[in-house]
């Protein structure tokens, strides 16, 4: 348990309507959604420590990953 | 204390400047603000901001002695002691004292209320010394 | 005095040159509350039944709301409501920048443009003095000439509303420009504004609008603000604006590829959010009030242009649609659209189109005035742009859309006429996403995607499945999001930065005097939805269930590449959604509102 994951507004259904949530190091961000049951798909951007990263990228120690979801569209 | 302003920052929404006019007369009218946001459209395509740097040169040159500080060390005028005699305008080097005698019966200046700097989306404002 | 409003109707008789206003009534305020709400009931009231969208009698409306102007976030929107000339319908098309804001300072909700002008004219407003004044050295200039020409004679706190040479020669889709980048895009607004011979409404305006309890409506404002500024994701949306998405669409296949034959781009990549910030974007561009400013204003030093945008639309529709992967190209697009006045998204599909009947074969050179219209051609598609601005050789077919262009053609072309009503289908494909695909169908204007954005909840709930939740989430989008448009505000603080929407009910009590909850609202919102139904049906004698089809290839025609490679949604699953959709809005299997519908909305005496 070494990243913390923080998804925008509506996906916080997905992890008890938490802010953030402890995610391990080592697994692609894509992996990790798929645990936390946020279908990865939904998720139109990821940016780690301030820079945007594909859904490919594997999860560092101390890593902060925002995870936005486009829910009320465009 | 005062007000900066990184313009390349600014996206000329202007809510600066309805949050400016709200607090100095009550109203919603960003043409009774005091700070001013030059768009420069569609050529070079930015945004160039204005705003009081509290140097009191307008305080200087009021002969009815209407421009004084506030409790936040501010420059301000008090509006019931303004003549509209002008005097204070063209010494603002940053032509952000302004005069409208069609809009308000008194000069106005920045008073320092931080209200532009809560409804700046982009950090363009900032208050510091 | 009216809380919240300007407080007047002005009303120009273009035919007769009369200039009049009125005050707005109160029950007019009450019930449809501004905005498009306005729009919609000029419309359905004044516009005769049967009127030519090309004639005397058709009016272009255009009104600001209670939030328009105000410290509000995102309070920077007009709705320009018009029989369209494209659809034969409804047309309310959205315009963002610092238009409305200004006219509520020169105390006006709304502006109803009557008749034809004998000559070219242009609207200039000044508070109380409110002149038509002669336009014959304008007529024929691009829009953002014209702007700027206003702008260097007047001073910055003019605002400016244009028509291009698009709009003078009455192509279809006309749009109205403002703010060098800001339009009043789709259904031909531009095209009556045109044939009425207006070339520019120039407005400024010094009043304050009052309000019902200033001290309430400082600090709802200011907790909206704070709310915006306080969002997780605010950097990021201000640093893309809703270039967010390209990316996103291409990997779920939604992204328009050409001429929605597929839902991801092999040259997708190079049109990115990211990849556009870094080589092109120079400035974050607001419109009135906006915190989270989605305009970006480019610079391309290939083309040597500045441009705003080119924003997810305008990617979609001009860049992978065509089968171009440049971006600076698509920004050169999106320029000569703004400038000749005419909707990239129309445009783009109009292309799309004619690109895909000349790979057919159905044109060859000899109907492309020799152009060689492949996807992907570069400078065939700039070619184009101006000749269908211009309606010049195969440019006048494509000015009149892609449903009448195809009926004119035949040969199979009609299939892939991304359309629903005649209105070119926004930058969404639908091959495999019901929920989005059911939002197209029966959107108000046309195939456009602003009153429901459904597609996340499709990959949500599965995307093909067929159920009744995804329907009653489009019916909630419909008559929920559109309500921004009538209160004169924008709907992407919500959508976007995810802010609580029950902040805006304190807002609408302190300027208005009214408490409205989410709940009144919503309620508004299906009456202004009714009514603009009916009035499709008052103007179209076959109008019904067909009219609400999508274009074949959505359920015919699974993409052979991409994402979505073999996917598609059954015909029938296209009926059982209509079915359930008319279902749950209270309409007969035609898709008409039922008079117990009507009764149950308070709507049967207004409609009678």
């Amino acid at each position: 348990m070494s990243a913390t994951l923080r998804p925008s507004g509506a996906l916080k259904s997905y992890i008890g309507e938490r802010d953030e949530v402890q995610v391990e190091s080592g697994r692609t961000v894509r992996e990790t959604l798929v645990l936390l049951g946020i279908p990865p798909e939904i998720i139109a951007l990821v940016v780690v420590n301030g820079e945007q990263q594909a859904k490919d990228y594997v999860i560092q120690e101390g890593d902060t990953i925002k995870a936005l979801a486009v829910i009320g569209g465009g | 204390m005062r007000l900066y302003a990184d313009s390349s920052k600014c996206s000329g929404c202007n809510a600066c400047r309805v949050a400016c006019s709200l607090n100095l007369f009550g109203e919603s009218n960003p043409k009774k603000a005091a700070l001013v946001i030059e768009p420069h459209f569609p050529a070079e395509g930015v945004y160039k901001v204005r705003v009081c740097t509290q140097c009191g040169y307008c305080a200087a040159v009021c002969p009815t002695e209407a421009i004084v500080k506030n409790d936040r060390g501010a420059w301000y005028v008090n509006f019931a002691e303004c003549n509209l005699c002008e005097a204070c305008v063209p010494e603002c080097p940053e032509d952000v004292m302004f005069l409208r005698a069609e809009m308000a019966n008194t000069a106005w200046e920045c008073d320092l209320c931080g209200d532009c700097v809560a409804v700046c989306g982009t950090n363009a404002l900032w208050i510091a010394e | 005095m009216l809380n919240g409003y300007g407080g007047q109707i002005l009303r120009v008789n273009l035919t007769e040159g009369k200039i009049s206003k009125e005050p707005t009534p109160p029950e007019l305020a009450r019930d449809f509350i501004g905005g498009r709400g306005f729009g919609a009931y000029f419309l359905f009231k004044e516009v005769p039944k049967g009127a030519d969208p090309l004639g005397a009698q058709n009016k272009l409306i255009i009104s600001s709301g209670p939030f328009s102007g105000m410290l509000v976030p995102g309070g920077g929107k007009c709705d320009w409501t018009t029989k369209s000339p494209l659809t034969g319908g409804y047309a309310s098309a959205s315009l963002g920048g610092h238009f409305t804001a200004e006219m509520k300072y020169a105390g006006l909700d709304s502006i109803i443009l009557e008749g034809i002008s004998p000559k070219p004219v242009y609207l200039f407003i000044e508070d109380d003095k409110i002149e038509l004044r002669d336009a014959a050295d304008l007529w024929g200039k691009g829009a953002i000439q014209v702007e700027k020409q206003f702008k260097d004679k007047l001073g910055e706190e003019y605002q400016v509303a244009v028509i291009g040479p698009g709009g003078e020669k009455l192509v279809s889709y006309a749009s109205i420009n403002h703010d060098y980048g800001r339009q009043a895009g789709r259904g031909g607004v531009g095209t009556v504004m045109g044939v009425k011979k207006v070339k520019a409404i120039v407005i400024r305006g010094t009043r304050s609008v009052p309000v019902a309890d200033k001290e309430a409506y400082r600090q709802a404002g200011m907790a909206l603000y704070k709310a915006c500024k306080e969002a997780e994701f605010l950097p990021e949306w201000t640093r893309y604006g809703t270039t967010v998405v390209t990316s996103w669409c291409d990997e779920v296949g939604a992204l328009p590829t050409r001429n929605f034959s597929a839902g991801s781009f092999e040259g997708g990549k190079t049109l990115y959010g990211p990849v556009m910030r870094e080589t092109i974007v120079i400035t974050d561009k607001g419109c009135f009030g906006c915190p989270s400013p989605c305009g970006k204003y480019s610079r391309s030093k290939k083309y040597n242009l500045e441009v705003e945008g080119p924003e997810y639309e305008t990617i979609g529709m001009m860049g992978s649609n065509l089968g171009i992967s440049d971006i600076e190209a698509v920004a050169k697009l999106n320029l000569l659209c703004d400038d000749l006045g005419i909707d990239t998204i129309s445009a783009g599909s109009a292309i799309g189109w004619a690109m895909e009947c000349y790979e057919k074969g159905i044109f060859t050179q000899k109907d492309t005035d020799g152009l060689d219209l492949k996807f992907g051609n570069v400078e065939a598609a700039f070619s184009l742009v101006e000749k269908i601005a211009n309606k010049e050789g195969l440019g006048a077919l494509l000015s009149e859309g892609v449903k009448k262009a195809s009926k004119k053609i035949g040969q199979g072309s009609e299939k892939f006429a991304i359309h629903v009503k005649g209105m070119e289908q926004s930058a969404y494909a639908t091959h495999n996403a019901t929920a989005m695909l059911i939002s197209y169908m029966t959107s108000d204007v046309g195939a456009h995607h602003n009153r429901a954005w459904a597609i996340t909840y499709d990959l949500q709930v599965g995307r093909d499945k067929v159920v009744p939740e995804k329907v009653a989430r489009v019916i909630w989008l419909q008559n929920f999001r559109p309500m921004f448009d009538v209160l004169g505000g924008c709907r992407l603080q919500w959508v976007e930065l995810g802010i609580d929407r029950d902040l805006y009910v304190p807002a609408i009590e302190a300027i208005t005097g009214i408490r409205r909850t989410w709940e009144d609202l919503e309620k508004t919102g299906e009456r202004i939805w009714n009514l603009t139904r009916l009035f499709w049906a008052r103007e179209n004698e076959d109008f019904g269930r067909e009219w609400d089809m999508p274009a074949p290839r959505f359920y015919e025609e699974p993409p052979t590449t991409g994402v979505t490679k073999g996917q598609i949604t059954k015909l029938e699953d296209v009926n059982k959604l209509l079915d359930m959709y008319y279902e749950q809005r209270g309409w007969t299997s035609e898709g008409m509102p039922t008079s117990a519908k009507l009764e149950q909305l308070g709507m049967a005496e207004l409609v009678a």
